[in-house]
């Protein structure tokens, strides 16, 4: 693999884009004419070529006001997603509002769907405060939570698969990330992963 | 007789063994140029999204699925 990594952007040269991708970037064209975002949890991994797949793409969107998020609706319904919540817009943005997860898929489809969430707290501030860019070939661009929060996230949300992304996102960037920023995390998330050689 | 079967199932063996393959996996790709390792995984992903399509679930029960599944897993 090779990345190139600086503090805020990370490029990946001829990256074979597949369908999930094209998915999140679609999506997040339309996405970032509204909003601020950052993709958080198991799509970070994927882009980086863990070999899953996953259902869902999880993104943290800046907080804006519910004519906003309208004119973003209409925008999606014009251009063939809906949302599987039954929820009208108003609902939608409600829900957003309480902090609730609203989700977006192509028409006729349920795999792959987005997951939109407003940032509710510090790490969610810092995700998108601190976002990383992530330049792939075209042009093309995301972006992404930075690793230093993504490998403690991982290890506190504790499922075998979350284990393995933090392992396998700990093996590809392990020489490139900020360990004092990883392990102010691990402290922060009460998350330990010397059992995996994570942070050493 | 299905009361008779051993339980052989190790879920800590297998565990251990799909935290080798992760090692194994992530060595492999940090070693070849990009284009090897997303092509191959590109193949996967695209395979997965194909097999989708026969996905059978409604979006209610689907949406039900997963707020179940939210309640016993700590998330964003």
């Amino acid at each position: 693999m090779k990345i190139e990594y600086t503090q805020d952007t990370i490029s990946i040269e001829d990256k074979v884009i597949s369908a999930l991708d094209r998915f999140v970037l679609d999506f997040i064209h339309l996405l970032e004419k509204y909003t601020d975002y950052v993709i958080v949890s198991g799509y970070v991994p994927i882009l980086f070529g863990r070999s899953r797949g996953t259902e869902d793409i999880d993104i943290l969107i800046k907080r804006f006001d519910e004519d906003v998020f309208t004119q973003f609706y209409d925008l999606l319904i014009k251009k063939g997603y809906y949302f599987l919540n039954p929820e009208d817009s108003h609902g939608l943005y409600e829900m957003l509002c309480e902090c609730l997860g609203i989700r977006a898929a192509k028409e006729d489809t349920i795999i792959p769907n987005v997951e939109l969430k407003f940032v509710k707290n510090d790490l969610d501030d810092f995700s998108i405060g601190k976002k990383i860019k992530v330049m792939l070939s075209d042009k093309k661009y995301l972006f992404i939570s930075p690793i230093e929060l993504e490998i403690p996230y991982k290890l506190y949300l504790g499922s075998d698969k979350d284990i393995e992304d933090a392992v396998y996102l700990w093996g590809i960037f392990k020489d490139k990330i900020d360990l004092n920023i990883l392990n102010r995390f691990m402290k922060k998330l009460n998350v330990d992963g010397r059992e995996h050689g994570i942070g050493i | 007789m299905v009361e008779n079967m051993e339980l052989v199932f190790d879920r800590e063996a297998n565990r251990r063994e799909r935290l080798w393959f992760v090692r194994y996996y992530t060595d492999w790709v940090r070693k070849v140029p990009n284009r090897v390792w997303s092509r191959e995984q590109a193949k996967f992903i695209d395979s997965l999204i194909l097999n989708s399509r026969n996905f059978y679930l409604s979006p209610e029960e689907y949406l039900k699925m997963k707020e179940n599944g939210s309640q016993v897993k700590k998330k964003r």
